[in-house]
């Protein structure tokens, strides 16, 4: 089991170095973000993760290791938050939410990000060198009109799926439905609180005659 | 009494299953490299289905090299280990690629020098037995699939003990004994059985991978190995079993 775990620790480093560097290879904007990071090391801990992966550049490509010693700048941290940290405003409340640590030079971090944003593949330019420019039209043109088609089967799949449910089987109720019930229930509760007030009011008014 | 141990009391030794005199053993590994050393990159991924490079990274993982290090690769060959020291240590540190036969360093260096990396990488030929190097020269050494083509191994681990910084380690990666009857059943089928037919078809080299096989089975097993490093002076000496045994990492520290 061990040893798996060190095999696929190594597949996943060595998988990720080579997509990394296609990425940038392929990338409009070349590697000239890497030179400020160059020697730099930036160690991620997930915790989804048994093991570290350290992102090193050296020679304007990353190096994707498990080395997790001496890092310029260490995070600790899941998948799911750093999904979340697209939003840069919740950085702070990550932070004291204890959902992100962050040790070390940070701006290491945001270089790194900011790399993997200015990340610009013109896709169809790179399509076009390995089967020709006219296929490539062809291909382009035939994924968006499948797009769109899936996309208006999917709204159309929605709409008819709500229609039976609703009308249909009677299974789900529509939003105006529910704003309905919400209101009568808001009637009901106004008119149960008034109803015990003169319950209230009979009861003390009882009282003081049963005192005199 | 170990097989090393009569190679070191009688002045015979082995080459593959063959027994051959000390002497003779040298050149006829030379003569082995020689001979597969333009193509032996491409065997390497093919005899291995590609996963050598999974060892040979896990192997730097397991030597915590840091910029600044200086790190002598033993028998290097083609250099794989040595690309990815020369990036790890920066421009501050240093990366000596050592191999005894010239062709294959001359591919090393034809491959390392294609790929750009040339500002802090050193060619040496040199025999592990007797590294031309001051004593407590290196913070890492590493002998990647090296040391069963050795003719003395203790006399080698010792020269390496001696050039190694205190604080230094060693880190063995070589061919080893499957842990599982069945893996080792296969392992043995395919390395007499396809490996050399391989061999002859890629590299029109049957008899050197046939040699190859042999050597494999003929080098010491995970624990003969590490009290050989024991006894070389190699202190914290631990070996880890990679794929079901067919390779093992021995490492050992210097104090």
């Amino acid at each position: 089991m061990a040893n798996n775990i060190t095999m696929h620790q190594q597949l996943l480093c060595s998988m990720l170095e080579a997509i990394i560097n296609k990425a940038l290879s392929l990338s409009l904007n070349g590697t000239q973000g890497l030179y400020a990071l160059e020697q730099k090391n930036l160690v991620v801990h997930l915790a989804e993760l048994g093991f570290p992966l350290s992102f090193i550049v050296s020679n304007s490509k990353v190096l994707v290791t498990s080395l997790s010693e001496n890092p310029d700048c260490a995070i600790h941290t899941s998948i799911k938050t750093l999904v979340a940290l697209k939003n840069e405003h919740q950085l702070t409340d990550l932070i004291k939410q204890d959902k992100l640590d962050i040790v070390g030079d940070i701006k290491v971090a945001q270089h790194f990000a900011s790399v993997a944003e200015t990340l610009n593949i013109d896709w169809q330019s790179e399509l076009a060198k390995h089967i020709g420019d006219i296929p490539t039209y062809k291909l382009t043109q035939f994924s968006k009109k499948v797009a769109d088609k899936l996309g208006f089967a999917a709204k159309q799949i929605q709409a008819d799926s709500s229609e039976w449910l609703v009308h249909e089987k009677r299974l789900v109720v529509t939003s105006s439905q529910i704003a309905a019930f919400n209101l009568q229930v808001s009637e009901l509760d106004i008119r149960t609180e008034t109803l015990a007030d003169r319950f209230l009011a009979v009861e003390k008014a009882l009282l003081s005659k049963a005192n005199k | 009494m170990s097989l090393q141990d009569q190679d070191n009391q009688d002045n015979s030794t082995h080459f593959g299953y063959q027994t051959v005199d000390k002497s003779e053993k040298e050149s006829k590994v030379a003569g082995v490299f020689h001979s597969v050393a333009a193509q032996y990159d491409v065997m390497n991924d093919l005899m291995s289905f590609g996963i050598h490079r999974l060892w040979k990274r896990f192997t730097i993982d397991a030597s915590g090299v840091r910029p600044g290090n200086k790190v002598l690769d033993l028998a290097g060959g083609t250099g794989d280990l040595t690309a990815k020291f020369s990036q790890l240590v920066g421009k501050d540190g240093q990366v000596v690629l050592a191999d005894i036969n010239s062709s294959m360093l001359n591919v090393g260096r034809d491959k390392l020098r294609d790929r750009g990396l040339v500002q802090n990488i050193e060619y040496v030929q040199a025999n592990a037995q007797h590294l031309p190097f001051e004593d407590n020269t290196f913070d890492i050494i590493t002998i990647a699939f090296g040391l069963r083509n050795v003719t003395d191994k203790d006399e080698a681990l010792r020269s390496m003990y001696r050039v190694l910084k205190p604080g230094g380690r060693l880190l063995v990666l070589e061919f080893s004994k499957p842990e599982q009857e069945l893996i080792s059943k296969a392992y043995d089928f395919y390395s007499f059985n396809i490996l050399p037919k391989m061999g002859e078809l890629v590299a029109k080299d049957g008899d050197s991978y046939q040699y190859l096989a042999e050597s494999i089975r003929m080098h010491p097993d995970q624990e003969t190995l590490k009290d050989m490093m024991d006894n070389a002076g190699f202190e914290q000496t631990t070996y880890k079993n990679l794929t079901g045994g067919v390779v093992a990492l021995h490492k050992g520290y210097k104090f």
